[in-house]
């Protein structure tokens, strides 16, 4: 009994460590920069209204827009009226904070079109991964050839290169093609994914050399059967890989940092938080928690949809 | 439907070889059965033959001719495995076409969505339903079209396994312990269908068991194989009263044939010191086996060729076998004997046998069976 206790303290203590970020993450984005940085407001912030200081400044009217706007003013002088249409300005320009830390994300950056770069990017490394991956596992657990271990032994010994380790040589390589600002440079250095490799060769391991040898028999080829037998058997595995690689890639900020150095167009999502990124006049924490929030949104519903399976995938419990 | 040869085939695994040059023939429409103990190689035979396996030498040929490049898919063969390997992913029905799918339409065809509105397509599936259809009204597995492997019990798999095979009219039919993951019940029902089924179809079957009851009730011929050769291959029958062999006599009936060290010296044969009959023809002298079939055995109080005690007893209500341990001697022989004789045989009591020499079987020191040792003594008088 109280060795159970120990146990949900510890799991508890360490579920707090794992979500604290994210409640952060979400707490900010409800709130307004004051709260924010005073540390005031609690989980969802108070919700007044606030002005957004740079909406009324760039309603600041000059001297013609005041000079238009006279006949409305009979009798004011220039700066009566200009104190009157920042007035104006400040009623229009305030907005409870979380609808201006949300639209902020969504106006500010082209967060749509970063989330389509992410849907691209992230699905094409995914299908390219699985296309290569499934064969390259089949012929390592299932066929015999000469060598074979020596070349699993291999994909085990690329699992221990850094990625980090050959980004240079990489990002020189697609330079040199003329390939760097373009989806090809996201997508083609992660197109081989030993993990993905080792991951779904130990789950054909388990499946039965009985059923492969009855596909033989019924006429399939090689390929048909990779395609028509171990696919279907290997989903749950390859749900688990799929989470894996997806959110490896959609989070990845490092690669799409050193390819996409020129155009906005092929942002990531996560380069998209670089937008908010204060330079002197200081951060915008709300909206940049917002644009987290929606990012890392996509990955925590996939996950909750395909937990069970996922969970089956992990295990790896094959077929009897 | 087609004949089977296979000639001199040899398989090495590494350094071990499991196949010595095994050599076959089969009929067209013969149900041969490869019988022997796990490790024989019968499986490997099997699998060379479906084209599952290369042979390191030697030939196959199906219906004369020569396959042994041929992959598995071009053999025009069927398989049944131990474990049925359905496709766990497709449904019953969507199993017992797979065959005539990747053989009957092409890959554009097979594709999903667009490969049905393809043309010839149509009436290529209809062929296909119709001959599923067929397939599962014989084997009786109509209500289960839908259902997927996972929900099947045993013999229903086992069932389907046998519809993936039957569905395309093969060359032959290749069956590797079908019935060995079923209760016994049902394996006994089931061989008995499958008996029935090869006389319906009227196709060559190759069936490898390792249960010599199954190769005995259902077989025109049985090969019987250990240590990678084949030591004898003829009709059930013949297996079981006329073996060339005594590991072929050993292995098959149950209980096991008893084997008694006899010695041919001068002009007589002696068991234990008692002269069994008279030598009329030349005969080489030395120490023999004689192998004694439970039921050639018979309770005697007459002049008893051999005494002993009963050490135990199993009745199975239509006859009752008695291992007897004999006077004086280490070994033990089992008698089988009718239930009346029951009340002659306790537990430790003193029991006399006695046989007809002509029933024995005669193999030298190496096991190999002495055709002309037997003529030459039983000739002689009888012991009773």
């Amino acid at each position: 009994m109280t060795r159970d206790i120990w146990k949900h303290l510890i799991l508890i203590l360490g579920a707090i460590i794992v979500l604290a970020p994210f409640y952060m993450m979400l707490s900010y984005s409800f709130k307004s920069p004051g709260e924010i940085d005073r540390g005031t407001g609690g989980f969802f912030g108070a919700q007044e209204m606030m002005v957004d200081p740079r909406c009324v400044k760039l309603r600041d009217p000059n001297r013609d827009e005041i000079a238009a706007a006279a006949p409305q003013y009979p009798g004011r002088s220039d700066s009566e009226i200009r104190n009157a249409i920042m007035a104006q300005a400040e009623i229009d320009c305030s907005t409870r904070p979380v609808v201006f830390n949300y639209t902020k994300a969504f106006i500010e950056a082209p967060l749509l079109r970063y989330l389509l770069n992410g849907l691209i990017v992230t699905a094409s490394i995914f299908f390219i991964q699985v296309l290569v991956a499934l064969p390259a596992a089949y012929a390592l657990a299932k066929l015999k050839f000469w060598g074979r271990e020596a070349v699993f032994g291999l994909v085990l010994f690329c699992l221990l290169i850094p990625v980090h380790a050959i980004a240079l040589p990489l990002y020189i390589m697609l330079a040199k093609v003329g390939l760097t600002n373009t989806y090809v440079a996201l997508v083609v250095p992660w197109t081989i994914s030993v993990f993905g490799i080792f991951l779904m060769r130990q789950f054909f391991m388990t499946v039965p050399d009985d059923l492969i040898d009855a596909a033989r028999m019924d006429g399939m080829t090689e390929l048909a059967i990779v395609w028509r037998v171990m696919l279907p058997t290997a989903i749950p595995a390859l749900l688990a890989f799929a989470i894996f690689s997806i959110v490896a890639h959609w989070n990845d900020y490092f690669w799409p940092r050193i390819v996409v150095t020129g155009s906005r167009d092929l942002f990531t999502p996560p380069l998209g938080l670089r937008e908010f990124k204060g330079d002197a006049d200081g951060s915008f924490f709300g909206p940049m928690m917002a644009t987290a929030t929606i990012i890392v949104m996509p990955l925590i519903v996939a996950f909750l949809v395909a937990q069970r399976r996922f969970i089956e995938g992990i295990t790896l419990s094959g077929m009897k | 439907m087609a004949g089977l040869s296979i000639s001199s085939v040899t398989k090495r695994f590494g350094e071990t070889e499991v196949l010595k040059g095994v050599t076959l023939d089969v009929a067209d429409a013969e149900f041969v059965s490869l019988v022997g103990p796990s490790g024989c190689g019968k499986s490997t035979l099997l699998r060379i033959i479906a084209g599952l396996e290369d042979p390191t030498s030697g030939d196959i040929a199906i219906d004369g001719k020569a396959v042994t490049g041929t992959r598995a898919a071009d053999r025009n063969l069927s398989m049944v495995f131990q474990s049925y390997a359905l496709y766990p992913h497709l449904t019953v029905a969507e199993n017992i076409a797979v065959p005539l799918r990747m053989r009957s339409l092409s890959a554009v065809q097979r594709l999903p969505l667009i490969g049905p509105f393809l043309p010839g397509a149509k009436e290529q599936r209809s062929e296909i339903a119709t001959a599923v259809q067929s397939a599962t009204e014989m084997l009786e597995i109509g209500p289960l079209l839908d259902r997927k492997p996972g929900q099947l019990s045993g013999g229903q798999r086992q069932r389907v396994a046998l519809g993936r095979a039957l569905v395309r009219d093969p060359a032959a039919f290749l069956l590797d312990e079908p019935l060995s993951n079923l209760d016994a019940k049902l394996r006994v029902q089931t061989r008995a269908e499958i008996a029935q089924l090869h006389r319906r179809l009227k196709a060559t079957f190759i069936y490898v068991t390792h249960d010599q009851v199954e190769a005995m009730t259902m077989s025109d011929r049985i090969a019987v194989m250990m240590g990678g050769e084949i030591l004898q291959c003829d009709a059930p029958s013949v297996i079981y009263e006329d073996p060339s062999n005594i590991r072929v006599a050993e292995f098959i009936g149950s209980p096991k044939i008893n084997i008694l060290p006899v010695e041919l010296a001068n002009t007589e044969m002696t068991l234990f010191g008692r002269v069994l009959g008279y030598i009329t023809e030349a005969a080489q002298a030395g120490i023999y086996q004689l192998g004694l079939r439970p039921e050639a055995l018979k309770l005697t109080q007459a002049a008893p060729v051999v005494t002993g005690t009963v050490a135990h007893m199993e009745n199975l209500g239509s006859e009752v076998y008695a291992q007897i341990a004999l006077a004086n001697q280490t070994s033990r022989v089992t008698l089988r004997a009718a239930p009346a004789e029951r009340r002659n045989l306790r537990l430790g009591a003193e029991v006399g046998l006695g046989f007809s020499l002509k029933d024995g079987l005669i193999f030298d020191a190496d096991g190999k069976r002495q055709r002309r040792v037997e003529v030459a003594v039983t000739h002689e008088r009888e012991v009773a």
